[in-house]
């Protein structure tokens, strides 16, 4: 019986701060979102959509490479608490879907001369 | 087993399929009944253009009564309706007193410092309990009240042409009788105006009825584009939208104008060449 | 099956008349301290408050139109962003500033939904939840927008000329929010062609609205992939919200100014 009894404490020590520490966004209703330590996830967003100004510059492969890292941040986003899922989600998508956009006007603009090169 | 028909359900539906035909039935009559389409009498030329605002204030000091041909004889419509930003219809515009202390609506020009005619402007809604300046409040708020207002229709308008119905504005304008103010300093903005627009002919829908020359010109030159355009006409391609005259006797179109203030739509010949001159 | 027959003959009856009666009129035009003003009522009758009222003219003189649809994440459509007293509290949408410790302009901007609000508290809460209300401002209109240009229409305010004389400093950046980025390389104004004959041609002002919006707010959610020169942007479509409609009904200067576009004169 004690034998049980400490594995189960055991278990319980090890899953509730593991349980805390799951979703990096998660924060308490009444205090202010934790900027100043920044996880991972909020790194790379931040790296992402810093590069908005400079889409035009960028070229084909980098700009696909960003809509890549996009997509595959978005998910774990959407793991996140309800406001940070709402708004992050939202901002993500938004430089994605420039990054989307100024790359389709490039292919457009490439496809263009080369049908005027061929005439 | 066979459900029976029920007594209530079909007797509704009798009734409302006679609603369906007996409507329709109105709705054809009035295509080719005339009175459908033709303006009431309008008020005599003194009140025609009045307009009443009355925010039914408790203890205030009473409704507004705004004639427009006073200020019409002095102002282009464009002054007022873009410049100032009044509404085309009563109590709409959401003046008061605080506005008016602010500048806006009538103290665009209420303000008892912009010159019209070599004087000032008396100021509407002034802060002062003074005596005297009660008498100019009672000049616009005077409501059933006798006696307060300086200017009277048929002493002011004796001098300018007549139509078949009150004064031709634009033969005394013509005439150089008025000269209508397109701008006040404080108040518009200086722009570089829009080349005014070419007259054109409207197609009519009925062979029956006489045909239109619509005068853009001198439209744009009294009102500018943006009074009309785009919530009035919104159709920038000629002929899009029928302006039937039921429409334009509900207010709509050109009746945002022509049924309150500018000419009244009985006044047949102003639009329709060669039609009668005022409606049967 | 009668039943159901004669609830759609009402029906159509209803729509038939609801139809004819939208054009023609002159809408109202809203005061000058009432252009922009956007009313947010997705949960607040919910919490027995009325619904949010939010004033555009106090916070563009202080921040560029990116900062709030961009780095905080606004809709650019009443409702649209689905704001809970929740995300608030958590220091997102409204909370981002107004948590009662962010200075703006010397003041510290006052805290959105907390919980728990207690009778002096629910005084706040009214400062926003203000619909239908006679609540005062810490900002009178007109002893604000006094020693600013003017302009006609909107805001009756040149927020252009404000910006440029330096009555007015938008941010562009709110720490712990935005991100860093590096400048914009400037954008070319560029010409459209109107549809009616006549009438000047446009002056896109690109430079100006890269600097008040990034990319981000314009495209491609307003501004999908057409191509220059093919017109696609019609009066009517414009009036009714969509591409420079997204801004310019309600909340930029509205379309009837014309000449603030159509400014090119015709040789």
């Amino acid at each position: 019986m004690s034998r049980q009894l400490l594995a189960i404490l055991l278990l319980v020590g090890i899953a509730v701060p593991y349980r805390l520490n799951a979703v990096d966004g998660q924060r308490s209703p009444d205090s202010q979102p934790d900027r100043a330590s920044q996880s991972d996830w909020h790194r790379e967003f931040d790296d992402l959509c810093s590069k908005t100004q400079d889409s035009m510059t960028l070229s084909e492969d980098e700009l696909s490479t960003l809509i890549h890292r996009c997509d595959a941040l978005l998910p774990h986003i959407e793991q996140m608490d309800e406001s940070t899922k709402k708004v992050y989600g939202g901002r993500l998508r938004m430089c994605r879907n420039l990054y989307a956009y100024v790359l389709g006007k490039k292919k457009e603009a490439m496809n263009h001369e080369k049908e005027t090169e061929q005439k | 087993m066979k459900r029976r028909p029920n007594r209530n359900d079909s007797s509704i539906l009798r009734f409302i399929v006679a609603g369906a035909i007996f409507c329709a039935g109105i709705a054809t009559v009035a295509q080719i009944d005339l009175q459908i389409y033709l303006p009431k009498n309008p008020p005599p030329p003194a009140e025609y253009g009045r307009v009443v605002l009355d925010n039914h204030t408790p203890n205030g000091p009473g409704a507004v009564v705004f004639d427009h041909w006073l200020h019409r004889s002095k102002f282009t419509c464009r002054l007022c309706h873009v410049d100032v930003g009044f509404a085309m219809e009563a109590n709409a515009t959401g003046i008061s007193d605080r506005t008016n202390h602010a500048g806006f609506h009538c103290g665009a020009c209420h303000n008892g410092k912009t010159i019209v005619d070599g004087k000032p402007v008396f100021a509407a809604c002034s802060d002062s309990k003074n005596a005297n300046l009660a008498q100019d409040c009672l000049r616009c708020h005077s409501a059933g009240k006798q006696g307060v207002r300086q200017y009277e229709y048929s002493k002011f308008t004796a001098r300018f042409p007549k139509a078949i119905y009150g004064v031709d504005w634009e033969l005394a304008e013509r005439n150089g009788m008025i000269k209508l103010i397109d701008f006040i300093d404080g108040v518009s903005v200086k722009k570089t105006p829009l080349r005014p627009r070419e007259d054109f002919p409207l197609q009519t829908h009925y062979s029956w009825v006489h045909p239109i020359t619509f005068s853009h010109e001198k439209h744009t030159i009294w009102n500018g584009c943006e009074l009309c355009h785009p919530e009035i006409f919104p159709a920038a391609v000629k002929d899009a939208v029928h302006y039937s005259m039921f429409y334009n006797i509900e207010g709509r179109y050109c009746g945002e104008c022509h049924g309150k203030v500018a000419f009244p739509l009985n006044n047949c010949r102003k639009c329709h060449e060669g039609a009668p001159l005022w409606a049967p | 099956m009668s039943k159901k027959l004669s609830i759609v003959l009402i029906v159509i009856l209803v729509l038939c008349g609801l139809g004819p009666s939208q054009t023609g009129i002159k809408k109202k035009r809203p005061l000058p301290y009432e252009y922009g003003q956007v009313v947010i009522s997705n949960y607040s009758e919910r919490a027995d408050l009325a619904p949010v009222v939010f004033q555009h003219w106090i916070h563009r003189s202080m921040f560029t139109c990116r900062v709030c649809h961009v780095d905080v994440g606004f809709a650019m459509k009443a409702g649209g962003t689905n704001i809970t007293a929740l995300d608030n509290e958590r220091g997102y949408y409204c909370g981002t500033c107004h948590n009662g410790r962010m200075v703006v302009n010397g003041k510290t901007v006052f805290q959105a939904c907390s919980r728990g609000a207690t009778g002096e508290d629910a005084l706040r809460c009214q400062r926003c939840h203000s619909y239908g209300l006679h609540v005062a401002s810490d900002f009178d209109f007109f002893r604000f927008s006094q020693p600013l240009p003017k302009e006609r229409f909107g805001n009756g305010i040149d927020w252009e000329k404000a910006e440029l004389s330096g009555l007015i400093k938008p941010a562009d950046f709110l720490e712990g929010t935005s991100v860093h980025r590096n400048p914009l390389a400037v954008q070319k104004d560029f010409a459209l062609n109107p549809k009616v004959e006549g009438m000047p041609d446009i002056i896109f002002s690109h430079k100006k609205h890269t600097v008040w919006n990034g990319c981000e707010l314009c495209h491609p959610d307003i501004f999908t992939g057409v191509k220059r020169g093919s017109s696609h942007y019609s009066m009517i479509d414009i009036s009714q919200g969509k591409s420079c409609g997204a801004c310019h009904v309600s909340v930029a200067f509205p379309l009837t100014d014309c000449q603030r576009c159509h400014s090119k004169p015709i040789a």
